[in-house]
């Protein structure tokens, strides 16, 4: 069974910057967590603190229940995957993988077929004589993996392993990545500013802002139900809004923003200013004088449009002067709304999501 | 990572005691001992007596205009080469840049000898020219002492100037001459201002190099004193040696290097342009005739500054007795040399390599806790450390004497004298090439090695010094180099048994005995060439900024 690690209460400050404000978490054994959220939110700090590099202010960390940060780093029996790969350049691809199991002075034959075996799980077997040197950038990320992954450690530790990489490869590597995770069913924490590959690569996943946890959930969740205003604008693209409770209009609840009511979900515990955060997939652009049963109406001047192949994104001004985006899937061409024409649009009070406005960041 | 009493606190601690020891109270005992009258009482007098007798303070004028002169020189000898040998391509280039290392590593008072061969009163060319019926004047005084040190020091100004416009990438003029500027306007308006901190750079290093030299003004100023001169003058004085004043003497040189360091520093700052290179400019291929006449002044230039070894090697093979040479092939001179002092010889090998091994082994520790470790404290340990680089050998010499000759430490006469001086003297090297090597390593090599179950001091071991370890060499061979033609402060501190090659020499030149002058001499140039040559091969472009 694999590993599985509580995170509780940690704190850690650097002179005036509180980097980590006492954060508890609980990971699954063998499960693909993510620490997600922007830099300087304490991401990379709570990683470095499980490894062992960075010793936490408060807190307990535990594996299976038992200490591990009362353990120095060299004997957590830690994966870690750095950004820059850190491999070590005057060794092989081979001794690089192989030194975890010579510094635990595996048998010589053991060593041997464990490392080749290895190698060959991340596709790099051929390469196993080259120097780093040698490598390119997915090649030398590959043998960082391999090298994390040779000494079958408790934990794999990854930060920002991909944010180095093209596009495309980045894309590429990080379905490797959790294809081998599953392979191997090692406990997983991932650490990553980049949302999109959060949701993808993620079973669950923690959005960090200041030292905190925002949220804890499942990709899915943490899209269509962020609890807080930070998530909802942090992860995907969002509109956000800011104006006035109105009163309740049967299960949905009223915002004045400018002139305009505009009806949103779950109002309880709010008075005074909210903010109304929505999708840009969420408002859906009006040819005719038809109004979709239940949505909100509005309008607004288009500013400009951006043709993205998939999408069409249209930028609005609105009566107040608020900016919202618009996106059109499966763009007509003929249909194609001019710069600074009038048009109308709705959006359904389900997806519009309102928070406290001091929340926002 | 930061547990109290790890392996690094240890470091810290020896390198603070050796720093205050070997530094801190040597110094503040010489300027102590310039401050006290026969009496025990504080006093200004020795410093009134000094600035008063023009014999003593002019001096001070004189380091000045010889340094001075000696930049001067430099920098226009080497700004040209410079310019010729990032942007011409001529032919051997690689050969004159290297052949351009060994003046800096040659010590300057081999020059001067070598130049009164030459130029001397009983010199080669004067004794020919007078056969010729032509009278020319000697060498011997400022201009003797500014030909020598000129031709030794002007590669720093040619080596970090030459290095600089080589990083210039070729999109800065070409974006410069897009906007519109003609080649000549880019020149003075992109070119120069990115260069002036380079050449400015290598030029505060030809004066204050200048500055402390000792070595080639003794043997070539005859009654021309400039400050480490008259120091030395004043504390083996035959009427009767006078510490009291050369430790106001010393205490004066360094008021005028660190007066310099800090005109320097406020003029200069830390203004420094950094430059990511993706395209380097494609050297100009001139027409022959111009190629030739440019490669000429680059061999002329640097062929002249390695004259003075070539009349060295020659002359030792030269019979001799007295200051007369007689041209036969002769090996003479050696048997002298290896029978008389083999072991002056042997010292100077084996403090060299003591002294430097303590350094590479200490500055290693150190570079890794100023750029790793970084706290208020290591900041303060940074500084610290650098304050050698800017004492003159010669006051090192007069501290320590002024120090340990009397209980509680009393080194004076012993080997320990010299290996400390030596071994505080070129600390600052080994910790500079430590952490320039450092900067350049990741900090997550480690980490990584450590997260594989490698304790952290094996992993420093096994990792990063193992990276490091090009850079621990290179420099530990500059410091080896650097020590063993050490004569400054070695004047001071060698005592009978403990003689080394540098003193003998300068011992043979002052008795005339030019024979075996040249044959020293040229054991301890082929001794500094041919490791400082590996080095140079070893790290191709890069052996550069090593020096």
């Amino acid at each position: 069974m694999a590993t599985a690690l509580s995170i509780e209460d940690v704190r850690k400050r650097y002179a005036e910057v509180e980097a980590l404000a006492g954060v508890s978490l609980h990971v699954e054994g063998g499960e693909f967590f993510t620490l997600l959220g922007p830099s300087g939110c304490g991401k990379t700090t709570l990683l470095r603190c499980v490894a062992g590099f960075l010793r936490p202010d408060g807190g307990r960390i535990l594996c299976d229940g038992k200490r591990l940060d009362t353990l120095p780093a060299h004997r957590r029996d830690i994966g870690m995957v750095f950004q820059n790969y850190a491999i070590f350049p005057h060794l092989s691809v081979f001794e690089n993988v192989a030194y975890g199991l010579r510094a635990r002075r595996v048998a010589p034959a053991e060593i041997r077929q464990r490392t080749v075996e290895t190698l060959r799980l991340v596709q790099m077997e051929p390469l196993a004589d080259r120097r780093p040197d040698q490598l390119s950038g997915g090649q030398q990320q590959r043998v960082a993996l391999a090298r994390a992954m040779a000494i079958r450690p408790r934990l794999l530790l990854m930060d920002e392993p991909l944010s180095n990489l093209d596009a495309k490869l980045r894309v590429e590597m990080r379905t490797e990545i959790r294809r081998l995770q599953k392979e191997l069913g090692i406990t997983t924490i991932y650490v990553t500013h980049d949302q999109e590959e959060a949701l993808a690569i993620s079973e669950r996943l923690a959005v960090m802002n200041a030292g905190r946890v925002e949220q804890v959930g499942f990709p899915w969740d943490v899209y269509l139900a962020p609890r807080s205003a930070f998530v909802a604008q942090f992860i995907g693209a969002s509109n956000t809004l800011t104006g006035t409770l109105a009163g309740t209009d049967g299960e949905w609840t009223r915002v004045q923003i400018g002139g305009w009511m505009l009806r949103g979900r779950r109002g309880e515990g709010m008075t005074g200013r909210v903010l109304a955060v929505f999708r840009p997939e969420a408002v859906e652009l009006l040819r005719d004088d038809r109004e979709p049963p239940g949505a909100t109406v509005g309008e607004g001047v288009v500013v400009n449009r951006e043709f993205l192949g998939a999408i069409l994104r249209y930028r609005l001004r609105l009566a107040d002067g608020s900016l919202i985006h618009l996106d059109e899937h499966k763009p007509d061409p003929a249909g194609l709304q001019k710069e600074g024409e009038r048009v109308r649009f709705a959006v359904r009070p389900a997806d519009v999501m309102l928070f406290p406005a001091e929340s926002s960041p | 990572m930061h547990r109290r009493g790890d392996i690094w606190t240890g470091v810290t601690g020896i390198a603070f005691a050796l720093l205050l020891v070997l530094l801190i109270i040597p110094l503040g005992r010489l300027l102590w001992a310039s401050l006290l009258d026969d009496a025990g009482a504080f006093t200004l007098k020795h410093y009134r007596e000094f600035l008063a007798y023009p014999y003593y303070s002019r001096t001070i004028g004189h380091s000045f205009l010889v340094s001075g002169l000696v930049t001067l020189c430099a920098l226009v000898v080497a700004i040209p080469l410079a310019f010729l040998i990032a942007r011409v391509d001529i032919p051997g280039k690689t050969v004159l840049k290297t052949l351009a290392i060994l003046p800096l590593v040659s010590p300057p008072f081999i020059g001067a000898y070598s130049w009164i061969l030459l130029f001397g009163r009983a010199g080669y060319v004067t004794t020919l020219l007078q056969k010729a019926g032509i009278m020319i004047p000697t060498v011997y005084g400022m201009h003797g002492i500014v030909l020598a040190l000129s031709l030794n020091l002007y590669p720093f100004v040619l080596l970090m100037l030459a290095g600089a416009l080589q990083a210039l990438d070729l999109s800065l003029e070409e974006a410069a001459q897009g906007l519109g500027s003609s080649p000549w306007r880019v020149f003075w308006t992109v070119t120069v201002p990115v260069t002036t901190p380079s050449i400015l750079g290598g030029a505060m290093l030809v004066f204050l190099t200048a500055f402390a030299e000792f070595g080639a003004p003794m043997i070539i100023g005859e009654g021309y004193q400039v400050l480490p001169t008259i120091v030395y003058s004043l504390f083996v004085n035959e009427m009767g040696a006078n510490p009291a004043m050369a430790s106001t003497g010393a205490a004066l040189l360094v008021l005028c290097t660190t007066a310099i360091l800090l005109v320097q520093y406020w003029a200069v700052g830390r203004k420094r342009y950094a430059m990511t290179q993706l395209r380097p400019i494609p050297p100009v291929r001139p027409r022959s005739l111009l190629r030739g006449l440019l490669a000429g002044y680059g061999y002329l230039v640097v062929g002249l500054s390695l004259v003075p070894a070539l009349v060295v090697a020659v002359t030792s093979f030269f019979e001799s007795r007295g200051p007369v040479l007689y041209p036969n092939f002769s090996l003479g001179n050696y048997q002298e040399v290896l029978f008389n002092v083999p072991r002056a010889i042997a010292n100077s090998f084996v403090l060299s390599t003591a002294s430097t091994l303590l350094d590479v082994v200490l500055g290693t520790l150190i570079a890794y806790l100023v750029v790793r470790r970084r706290s208020a404290v290591t900041a303060a340990m940074d500084s610290c450390v650098m304050i050698p680089y800017a004492i003159p050998g010669t006051v090192i010499g007069v501290a320590y004497i002024v120090a340990f000759n009397k209980p509680p430490i009393v080194l004076t006469g012993t080997f320990l004298i010299l290996l400390l001086a030596y071994f505080i003297r070129r600390l600052p090297y080994s910790v500079r090439s430590g952490s320039a090597i450092l900067h350049q390593i990741d900090p997550s090599v480690e980490e990584a090695s450590i997260s594989l179950g490698v304790s952290p001091l094996k992993s420093f071991a096994k990792v990063t010094a193992r990276l490091m370890l090009p850079g621990i060499v290179s420099g530990g061979i500059l410091t080896w180099v650097q020590t063993i033609t050490e004569i400054s402060a070695t004047i001071f501190l060698y005592f009978g048994a403990w003689s080394t090659i540098t003193v003998v020499i300068y011992r043979q030149v002052s008795s005339s005995n030019f024979g075996s002058a040249a044959a020293a001499s040229t054991i301890l140039l082929v001794a500094v060439f041919i490791p400082v040559l590996c080095v140079n091969w070893m790290l191709g472009e890069r052996a550069v900024t090593a020096v």
